[in-house]
């Protein structure tokens, strides 16, 4: 049975956040890795082989939205969907998702978004 | 009667308005002066010699203007050969220009000028003759006046609009800056808010499920963002009363180590669960000093809250030393470090204006602006040395004694 459990990689740099949404994804039936910064993620992503990447934006270093970019240039990752999810303004997310092409986007915050976008998004995934 | 009024000034604004071409020559009138046409020279003359502000005058006879004379065409005769004696006693008629420009003082100033302006070269500025429908002589219309007042307020206008423009686009730049600060204190603001309502909700699960070392857990982290969210809430009070003015120095008596011993306390809960070691290092037992404690602690806090946030493992050390008149703190961090192109705008509240959208690090510039500012009101001074990649440290020095 669990091998049909989805496979979510979250991204973010506050811990705090981290492991609070890792115990929540967790808690709704999904296997969860989570890294903690920029750096490393492209290796990440070939280790873990996700359904789902949540992203956070704002990180030092190696921003989310340039990582996003990275990822899609290396064939082993480029397949892999990409959902921000960010404390950034909706308008700024909505234009990040169109200028990097990734899949959308997940306000931080609302537990109940979360659930629903992150099924939504699994479920989208057809690959 | 020579009132002649060369204030071109308007009395209530002290600015010159520009006069539109639809008014009346009658409401222009800058001078009423005339003399009998039967005057003798001499006696113009002396008016002329007597007022400098007179450029002209209506030769008026019965209250019909017959004719004009001008400073100009007076002064030409006279200072001919013996023109005082050829033409003193003769009448000013015999020299004045019989057939001036006469305008009804109902007319427009557009048409009025044209008529002004057609006039052979030499004449040009001479003075037009306001007269009312009935024929009477009103005043003399100076075109030099109009034109300097015109001119006056052209330059008077294009300075306004200039000034205006500038003000406008300095308040734009400011409302810029200002409305980007916000969404920065904004996104700020929001990190823990989520974090916070997140570990709440997984709190509410542990206790469903009966996880009490789980709920142990998440509350160490639900604490953490909490106090970090004050933080973030005192430096956006703080830096509005700077920027009120209202920001008070209250100078006690206190212990700086146990001060600092408890600022290390609550940068351990700052951290959560980072492996990261917080220590204070100082050869003193204790040491009183003389300064605001609440303002000393919000300093050090800040400076060991940023080293919590850039500090993924390693430690961070709060060291303390006496020199002389001052005690000397610096926190130092094995964290990220600054960028050197970074370490010129640290202490603006603005120095970070990225983009909120494009905003790739943390932070608001906050701290580090309100924490400079208390240093300098506490008469210390603030430095640090960093390099990319190995750390920062931040050195603050305060007196001792007030």
């Amino acid at each position: 049975m669990d091998d049909q459990k989805k496979t979510i990689l979250v991204i973010d740099d506050d811990e705090n956040l981290l492991m609070a949404t890792r115990d929540l994804l967790e808690n709704w039936g999904y296997r969860v890795y989570t890294h903690k910064r920029g750096f490393g993620s492209t290796a990440a992503i070939d280790l873990v082989k996700p359904d789902l990447v949540l992203l956070d934006i704002n990180m030092p270093g190696l921003p989310g939205d340039r990582l996003a970019g990275l990822i899609k240039t290396f064939e082993a990752t480029k397949r892999v969907p990409i959902v921000f999810y960010s404390s950034n303004d909706e308008d700024a997310l909505r234009e990040a998702v169109s200028v990097h092409k990734v899949r959308g986007y997940i306000p931080k915050g609302d537990i109940y978004e979360l659930r629903q976008k992150v099924r939504q998004y699994l479920n989208c995934n057809c690959a | 009667m020579l009132t002649k009024s060369r204030d071109l000034k308007d009395t209530a604004t002290g600015e010159t308005a520009l006069v539109h071409i639809d008014t009346h020559v009658g409401g222009l009138i800058t001078s009423k002066g005339n003399i009998a046409p039967g005057a003798p020279v001499k006696q113009a003359a002396d008016i002329f010699f007597g007022n400098v502000e007179v450029d002209a005058m209506a030769l008026v006879d019965c209250m019909e203007p017959i004719g004009l004379i001008t400073r100009n065409k007076l002064l030409m005769k006279l200072f001919r050969l013996y023109g005082y004696e050829l033409y003193g006693k003769r009448p000013i008629i015999t020299m004045a220009d019989t057939s001036p420009l006469y305008v009804n003082s109902k007319e427009r100033l557009d048409v009025a000028l044209d008529m002004a302006m057609s006039r052979p070269f030499q004449e040009i500025y001479d003075e037009l003759v306001v007269v009312d429908p009935k024929g009477h002589y009103m005043g003399l219309l100076s075109i030099k006046d109009l034109v300097i007042r015109q001119s006056h307020a052209l330059a008077n206008s294009i300075v306004q609009k200039e000034l205006a423009n500038a003000k406008a686009s300095e308040l734009e730049k400011i409302s810029q800056v200002k409305t980007q600060f916000l969404a920065n204190v904004t996104h700020e603001l929001r990190s823990p808010v989520n974090a916070i309502i997140s570990l709440a909700e997984l709190m509410q699960v542990s206790c469903d499920k009966g996880y009490i070392g789980q709920l142990k857990d998440r509350l160490a982290l639900l604490i953490s963002s909490s106090a970090s969210l004050k933080a973030i809430i005192n430096n956006v009070l703080d830096l509005s009363k700077i920027e009120a003015g209202k920001m008070d120095v209250i100078y006690e008596e206190f212990d700086a180590v146990a001060k600092l011993d408890e600022i290390v306390e609550t940068t351990k809960v700052l951290l959560g669960n980072k492996h990261v070691d917080v220590k204070l290092v100082t050869s003193e037992q204790s040491l009183f000093i003389e300064s605001d404690p609440v303002k000393l602690r919000q300093i050090v806090l800040n400076l060991t809250s940023n080293a919590a946030k850039f500090t993924e493992d390693g430690s961070i050390t709060v060291r303390m030393e006496v020199a002389g008149k001052f005690i000397g703190v610096s926190v130092s961090d094995t964290g990220l470090g600054i960028k050197q192109e970074d370490m010129e705008k640290l202490f603006t509240a603005f120095g970070q204006i990225e983009d909120a959208k494009t905003k790739s690090r943390e932070g608001t510039g906050l701290g580090l602006t309100v924490t400079k500012y208390l240093v300098n009101l506490l008469g210390g001074e603030i430095r640090f040395e960093s390099e990319w990649g190995r750390g920062t440290t931040f050195f603050v020095r305060l007196p001792i004694k007030k």
